[in-house]
């Protein structure tokens, strides 16, 4: 302040900060450099091919995105598969997150959960959609199973539907929203639980006031994980679609791979993230409206 | 009569290997300040946990006015508890914290605000209200704690260390704050310490607690002036341990300095707390071993010793004297005067009658 009436703003607040700077600057290089590496530049290859067209800027490849119908069909498509998502996986994840880190008493076999938890995240996505696909087909172990035991007359179709895809990618992306709210899960003091009930909540009352409130930051983290990667997800689909349903990456992936327009391209990518930054938003805000903390 | 507030029946709690309770029974009268006194690991806490449900007790039986409330939920007994470190709800204002309570309870929405006001200006609060816990200083959650749990006016109140968190000062202040409110709202207290001055200080009857057991219930001047067992001569303030035996005529003969003391006053019978020699230990406070001037003070039993150690502890000075084999703490109030040091040669002597005998050995 004193500094900025002087006419002298550089004096007072640079005193201290280049030596604590200079300290900091090796330890920053490495994440900057990354980050500008790997996140800021491809993104910005994106965006600027996105808006040329010609050889020159030009809005056209958004037109042609934006005003087709068709587009907005796939987007409905996208987001409906991954809402169901990540619906399914949240009510799921929550009642498992719940009992592995409340209900479980033994460290080992609160362990042994997580371990099958999370191995399946260390095969490839491609060779466990296969596997779905093995599955959910016609005469897969699922069909199988539910006709056999009398649950079903004949086999239904899961592969070429959105119920399909849902499967697969609820399997994939369960261990994320497990871990997200276990963790918050096991932050919350058990002695404000205890004090609940001491004020008179059945355990029921206990969950809904205090358990379920304080671990709703860790659980609305790992629903915009989920939604995100279910809104992005390429291989599940591609692989359980059956080529009769078709989700927002897949016409990214063509533009790119198959027609090799990156203009086109880019568009449809940038379209896909502004709208999942939209909705991961607006559940952001629901989140936070429960109780406005200061 | 009718039926005592609280009344613990031989209550008997283990886990795993470790008996944490091994047969405790306790009686608490309405509007009565009990402190759960003894060193960690003794139990207090779970006998604490158990009365209010957060744990079941292996065996015993727990009533309150009455009613058997050993199988009830914690949610469903009629007490309340001020939790170690506060466990107040961080998600919830300050006001909603404390009219939590009334709430569950059916209250309004209206009246429990306004009860839960009532109880905020009660510590002293009142404009606080609209805080959330983590913008509050540890003596201001402390008191948050304590509205949060008599808002719902039960008759008996459980405390775990609350204080424990608290500087010193603030604790001494907090002590007087509890006592008085506890008397203005005649609520029945049961509060955990291992603090013996703040047992002593506030509770109307101190229940002493060693390994799992009762060793001894009574006034803090009871527990002080004539401590039931060994340990708790040891554990409640100082104290100097004369050896004793039986002289074989039904009286005992202590160790003070070269003589052997015969004492005849009240003393515990040779039993199993006696060991196999049928030994006594005398209990002197540190009070009450004198420096005296000469060695034939009428009243005093007295032997000669040497000074090994003056420490001024403010206002009162502690003076460690060699008699005999024994180290020996006579305490006395003012600074330490002139011409007293170590290697000072002395008399020191107690009268009798502040002489107390408790079964077993001394500890060494």
């Amino acid at each position: 302040m004193t500094a900025a009436l002087t006419g002298d703003p550089a004096t007072v607040p640079a005193a201290a900060p280049p030596t604590a700077l200079r300290r900091a600057l090796p330890l920053l290089a490495a994440p900057v450099a990354f980050f500008v590496a790997f996140f800021a530049v491809p993104m910005v290859v994106v965006l600027s091919s996105s808006l040329m067209a010609g050889g020159a800027p030009s809005l056209a490849n958004y037109a042609r995105v934006l005003l087709d119908q068709y587009h907005w069909d796939v987007l409905a498509v996208t987001f409906r598969i991954a809402a169901l998502t990540t619906l399914a996986v949240t009510l799921l994840g929550y009642p498992l997150a719940y009992y592995l880190v409340r209900v479980v008493s033994s460290n080992a076999l609160r362990r042994g959960c997580v371990i099958l938890l999370l191995l399946p995240l260390f095969t490839s996505n491609i060779v466990r959609s296969f596997g779905w696909m093995i599955l959910l087909g016609r005469n897969g172990l699922v069909n199988d199973t539910l006709v056999g035991i009398g649950l079903l007359e004949r086999p239904i179709r899961f592969l070429g539907t959105e119920t399909g895809i849902v499967i697969g990618l609820v399997y994939i992306l369960l261990p994320f929203i497990v871990l997200a709210v276990g963790n918050a899960l096991a932050t919350v003091d058990p002695t404000l639980e205890e004090a609940s009930a001491d004020l008179g909540s059945s355990p029921f009352t206990t969950f809904w006031t205090v358990t379920f409130p304080l671990c709703l930051p860790g659980l609305i983290a790992g629903v915009i994980m989920v939604f995100t990667l279910a809104a992005s997800a390429y291989v599940t689909p591609a692989l359980l679609s059956g080529g009769k349903i078709t989700v927002f990456p897949m016409l990214i992936f063509q533009q790119y791979s198959t027609v090799f327009d990156v203009h086109y391209g880019g568009a449809l990518s940038i379209t896909l993230l502004v709208f999942t930054l939209v909705l991961v938003a607006l559940a952001g805000r629901i989140g936070n409206g429960g109780g406005n903390r200061s | 009569m009718p039926p005592a507030l609280l009344s613990i029946r031989d209550l008997g709690k283990r886990f795993g290997g470790f008996h944490a309770l091994k047969g405790v029974s306790l009686e608490v009268e309405h509007g009565e300040f009990i402190a759960l006194l003894g060193p960690s690991g003794c139990g207090k806490t779970t006998l604490l946990r158990c009365i209010a449900g957060f744990l079941t007790p292996d065996s015993g039986d727990i009533r309150i006015g009455g009613d058997s409330v050993t199988r009830l939920p914690p949610h469903r007994r009629p007490l309340n508890t001020v939790f170690q470190n506060y466990a107040l709800f961080p998600h919830m204002s300050v006001l909603d914290n404390i009219a939590y309570g009334p709430r569950r309870h059916g209250v309004p929405r209206g009246e429990a605000a306004e009860r839960a006001a009532q109880a905020l200006q009660l510590v002293g609060l009142e404009a606080l209200g609209a805080r959330y816990p983590r913008e509050l200083s540890g003596g201001q959650q402390q008191r948050v704690a304590l509205a949060r749990a008599v808002v719902n006016r039960p008759k008996l109140l459980l405390l775990d260390e609350p204080l424990s968190a608290l500087d010193m000062k603030l604790r001494k202040r907090m002590q007087i704050e509890l006592k008085h409110l506890q008397e203005k709202l005649g609520i029945a207290f049961v509060f955990v310490t291992h603090d013996q001055e703040e047992a002593m200080s506030m509770a109307d009857r101190i229940v002493v607690m060693n390994r799992g057991l009762i060793e001894q219930v009574g006034s803090g001047t009871a527990v002080y002036a004539t401590p039931a067992t060994r340990f708790v001569a040891e554990f409640i303030g100082e104290a100097n341990f004369l050896p004793g035996a039986a002289d074989g005529d039904g009286g005992l003969r202590l160790a003070f300095g070269t003589a052997a003391v015969p004492y005849s006053g009240p003393h515990p019978a040779p039993g199993p707390g006696t060991g196999a020699g049928g030994s006594r230990t005398g209990v002197l406070r540190p009070e009450h071993l004198e420096l005296l001037d000469r060695a034939d003070a009428p009243g005093f039993l007295t032997e000669r010793g040497i000074v090994e150690d003056v420490i001024n502890t403010g206002g009162q000075t502690l003076v460690m004297v060699r008699v005999g084999d024994a180290l020996l703490a006579s305490r006395r109030l003012g600074m330490p005067g002139a011409g007293l040091g170590r290697g000072t040669q002395v008399v020191v002597g107690f009268r009798p009658e502040h002489l107390h005998v408790v079964a077993g050995e001394p500890v060494p």
